[in-house]
């Protein structure tokens, strides 16, 4: 083994035998080394919540990842592969020039209240952008109505600094822990409540690019039907022998009507949490 | 200790088969040298420790030709690529250049029974149970043989202890090499028909040296190119030959060989 | 009740059911222990083998077992060296089996030889030219590299992920993985073969022995090719069966056809080479050492016919069904074919240990009987009981296959229609004339 061990010779067969063990050894030690440095330095640069989310999104199944382009009727069929966030895209800029903008009026969406002035993020959260140049953020009609009636919403403290697709704020249910994910970049200015119908009043960053990534206008109304599909898929295998009607509306103790539903998967799934 | 470090001998035996009548003197007097446990009930001729081990083997005629001739059987002390010492994967089986005898090291063994796979002659055995003497054989233990532990491979290593005292009485007498009167293994000794001859194959002048060269001296599975260093001797052509033949042309006695149990 | 383990959007059978498919097994466990134990505390005189027959049906399982565990590394040289994405659906589980299969073989071992405590022997003084230290060496490493390869897949339960330091190291180890996979890769090259070389290079026992090409008998480099060919159906087949026990699709089928696709080719090659190694040996190798090769053949029930199984029956058949694209498709014949390729590895590997041992060397010689003790068979259903543990807890509390959840949305129309016409599922340990009788006579609900 070592030099001074008995039974070691001096012969290349001897040492290069030896050599190969160390080095494969080595590798393998340092590359494990390697990977608790980077979970440091994520610590230390504040990626984590960053990686979390990739690790969540990763894990959805491709009829989750559904591109907005595909709900606005740009392309026929794309999976996003940036979670959710067209900022950093290629491929959206080269979408959104040929996009041509219908404005909605509507409010009620297949039987949601989804004001037009609000833009909405995946993870069913609303962005509104307020005079002074902040932005409330709050959970949508949508996330709201599968939460149901008993929960309570823990809030990040003023002065946290939210990133978009990390945690924003978490939801309990019983026994259950949801994490809301952040719509946008900014840093919280003020504690909202379900009385005042928002949550989180922010200040972002960068005023230009803070709300490309959100679903706004005509993309709405595609979007919760692709919900409404996917709820039923996640009622289906998580275990209830519930359907929806189809285009049916969401009733808001929707909750009761199925109570031997495996809430905590459903609610999971339409959170974006794997 | 090292005082016989000059000369290089090459220990080596010669059998003489036609001598040999099968009582099995040698494997009693090996083990009670050897510290050999004696054998528990429960052993059989498969798992139990006979470091030699005396076969019949019979010329397969009928009555008034048949003949049979006993085969005393253990390690052959392989020269070249020594097939038990290069498979051991921690040096637990050395073969000394000075002495050319193939040395196990239970002290190092694993107990992986490799080289035991690799032995073509069955020479090696395992302690698959503790070792047990009874009080009175406890007395009678050789002291200058350390006894082995259960889960270790030991073997015939002309006996070592032997040939340490005879290094040993040497250097006593302030000489640097062994006085060969001095070293022969329990079972060269304890043979009544001396049928087994043992020396130094470098030295030509020795008798073994001679014999190993003779006519009529053959080893077993020469062929696989170890090069052993025990020769066996018969001047009867039906057991040149079948040292010589492979397994199905020889036709093995029905009657499985007497096991000379020791103990 | 351990819900809050199971993976979100997955089925997962009741903990009820659960502890009945766990049960035979934890009891085969602990017969196993027990046998495991009188070995270690009392001696191997428990066994069978004897100093003739000095390795017996442990070695040869291990073997086995280890060649079946190759689909580990070659799966993952085949993923991540060579970037064949369509495997990423069975990594998981490839990597659970080599575990499985690489763990246990080490610990039947560790029972197996004498002294165990002494193994690190092996590492402070070894013999370099001894075959069996370069496996130890590489089995060793092979292991660690394992268990790491294993670490994320535990570290994505649900409740581990929570934590957000596990998460992101899984994540920094994950992107790390090809380096992993390469050093697996380095390491199973050279065990699987010193595996093949261990008998290969046994001068005293000509049936085993072979020429070397280079420093290492031809054996070495048989047993790489068809570890790499078995392998892939070893994946093939366990993955039907958790398909079959968990009554779910958890691949697509292209995953296996290319595993069959895969299997076939390297299987080709290990025929091809087998073949030139068998007539080089038989004409020139053997009656070399004075051993005409058909001498062997002619002792009682191994005949040359274990030699024809071996190389056409259980080799170039299912081969040339594997490489048939039209006969992949049928999944029957691929599972089949996978089976015919997994048994002949069996065999392979049979016939070096016991066939080998089994055969006299010395002209006096018997041809030698051996069969295993029940504390042998008990020790390795000890290795098939934990395997088996050791699967079924991570399928249940953690995701094996990636493709689960795509696939249980798709089907999840189908599974729909079932709950709402059956009411209640077939607990998978119940025969199916037992649920039927039940709903028969019972009007209750199971």
């Amino acid at each position: 083994m070592l030099p001074w061990v008995y039974e070691f010779h001096w012969t290349a067969f001897h040492i290069t035998f030896l050599l190969i063990f160390f080095t494969v050894f080595v590798v393998v030690v340092s590359t494990v080394i390697l990977a608790m440095r980077r979970t440091q330095q994520a610590e230390k640069d504040n990626t984590m919540e960053s990686i979390q989310w990739h690790s969540d999104f990763d894990d959805l199944s491709p009829a989750f990842k559904v591109c907005r382009h595909e709900l606005n009727g740009d392309v026929k069929h794309r999976v996003c592969d940036h979670g959710f966030d067209c900022r950093s895209c290629t491929v959206h800029p080269l979408l959104v020039s040929k996009q041509q903008k219908h404005p909605l009026l509507q409010f009620e969406v297949y039987g949601f209240t989804m004001p037009p002035y609000r833009m909405y993020h995946r993870g069913h959260t609303w962005v509104q952008e307020e005079n002074d140049g902040t932005y409330k953020i709050g959970i949508d009609d949508f996330g709201t109505r599968i939460l149901g009636r008993a929960y309570s919403v823990e809030l990040p403290p003023v002065g946290t600094r939210l990133s978009v697709n990390g945690k924003g704020m978490l939801v309990k249910k019983s026994n259950m822990n949801i994490r809301i994910l952040s719509p946008i970049d900014g840093e919280v200015i003020e504690q909202g409540d379900s009385e005042k119908g928002w949550y989180l009043k922010v200040k972002a960053d960068d005023s230009k690019k803070v709300t490309a990534h959100l679903l706004k206008g005509e993309e709405i109304p595609n979007w919760i039907l692709r919900e409404l599909e996917r709820l039923q898929i996640s009622f289906a295998t998580c275990g209830v022998g519930a359907t929806l009607a189809d285009g049916g509306e969401l009733a808001p103790d929707f909750h009761r009507h199925y109570p031997k539903a495996d809430w905590d998967g459903v609610i999971g799934q339409m959170f974006l949490e794997a | 200790m090292e005082t016989t470090a000059d000369k290089k001998y090459k220990y080596g035996m010669v059998i003489d088969l036609d001598k040999c009548n099968g009582c099995g003197s040698c494997a009693v007097a090996c083990a009670v040298e050897n510290n050999v446990p004696p054998a528990l009930e429960k052993m059989n001729k498969r798992n139990g420790l006979t470091w030699l081990n005396v076969s019949t083997v019979s010329s397969n005629e009928q009555f008034p030709k048949s003949e049979s001739v006993f085969v005393p059987m253990f390690c052959q002390q392989c020269e070249k690529e020594t097939p038990c010492m290069t498979v051991c994967p921690q040096n637990a089986v050395d073969v000394d250049p000075t002495t050319g005898i193939v040395g196990q090291i239970p002290q190092r063994c694993l107990g992986c029974r490799y080289c035991m796979t690799a032995c073509p002659y069955h020479a090696r055995y395992f302690n698959w149970w503790d070792p047990e003497w009874t009080e009175g054989m406890k007395q009678q233990l050789n002291p200058d043989v350390s006894p082995r532990m259960r889960g270790v491979v030991e073997k015939c290593n002309f006996c070592h202890g032997r040939l340490h005292a005879a290094k040993q009485k040497a250097a006593s007498l302030g000489n640097r090499e062994i006085d060969p009167l001095d070293y022969n293994p329990a079972c060269v000794e304890s043979c009544p028909n001396k049928a087994i001859t043992f020396g130094d194959l470098n030295d030509g002048g020795t008798s073994v040296a001679q014999l190993a060269k003779s006519e009529n001296t053959f080893r077993f599975l020469s062929r696989l190119g170890t090069e052993p260093k025990v020769y066996y001797h018969s001047e009867k052509k039906w057991v040149q030959e079948m040292a010589e033949k492979s397994m199905t042309r020889t036709h093995v006695a029905n009657e499985p060989a007497k096991e000379e149990y020791h103990g | 009740m351990d819900k809050i383990l199971i993976p979100r959007g997955l089925q997962r059978t009741s903990f009820g059911n659960f502890l009945m498919w766990i049960l035979p097994w934890t009891a085969m466990l602990a017969v196993g222990v027990y046998a495991i134990y009188l070995c270690l505390a009392e001696g191997l005189f428990h066994t069978n083998m004897d100093n003739r027959f000095a390795f017996g049906i442990w070695i040869f399982l291990d073997l086995t077992v280890i060649a079946l565990g190759a689909g580990a590394f070659f799966t993952g040289f085949l993923l991540y060296i060579l970037r064949r994405k369509e495997l990423k659906a069975v990594i998981n589980s490839a990597v659970v089996i080599g575990l499985i299969c690489y763990s246990g073989a080490v610990l039947v071992l560790a029972v197996d030889v004498g002294q165990p405590m002494r193994a690190w022997f092996t590492f402070w003084h070894p013999n370099v030219h001894s075959m069996l230290t370069e496996v130890t060496f590489c089995l060793t490493c092979y292991l660690i590299v394992l268990l790491i390869e294993y670490i994320p897949i535990v570290l994505k339960n649900r409740q581990l992920r929570q934590i957000p330091k596990f998460l992101v190291f899984e994540f920094q180890l994950h992107k790390l993985m090809p380096v992993f996979a390469g050093i697996g890769t380095f390491l199973s090259f050279f065990h699987q073969g010193s595996l093949g070389g261990l008998f290969g290079v046994l001068r005293g026992r000509p049936f085993a022995f072979r020429e070397e090409l280079g420093i290492w008998p031809s054996t070495f480099f048989l047993f790489v090719i068809s570890a790499a060919a078995a392998g892939p159906s070893f994946i093939m087949l366990t993955t039907w069966l958790v398909e079959k026990i968990t009554r779910k699709q958890l691949v697509k089928p292209e995953v296996y056809k290319f595993l069959g696709k895969v299997s076939g080719t390297m299987l080709i090659a290990y025929v091809l080479l087998k073949s030139i190694d068998t007539l080089f040996w038989i004409n020139s190798t053997s009656p070399g050492n004075g051993f005409p090769a058909f001498e062997f053949y002619a002792t009682q029930s191994f005949g040359t016919w274990i030699l024809f199984t071996e190389i056409v029956f259980f080799g170039l058949l299912p081969a040339l069904v594997l490489l048939n694209s039209r006969l992949r498709e049928n999944r029957k014949i691929l599972l089949g074919a996978g089976f015919l390729v997994c048994s002949g590895i069996m065999l392979n590997r049979f016939v070096m240990t016991i066939q080998t041992l089994a055969l006299p060397t010395l002209p006096f010689d018997d041809f030698l009987t051996y069969s295993p003790s029940w504390e042998e068979v008990a020790t390795f259903l000890f290795v098939v009981a934990y395997g088996m543990l050791l699967y079924s807890l991570t399928y249940r509390y953690s995701v094996i296959f990636p493709q689960e959840r795509e696939l249980s949305q798709m089907n999840g129309e189908l599974s729909q229609q079932e709950f709402a016409d059956g009411g209640s599922r077939r607990p998978f340990w119940q025969p199916k004339f037992v649920t039927d009788l039940l709903n028969k006579f019972v009007s209750t609900k199971l």
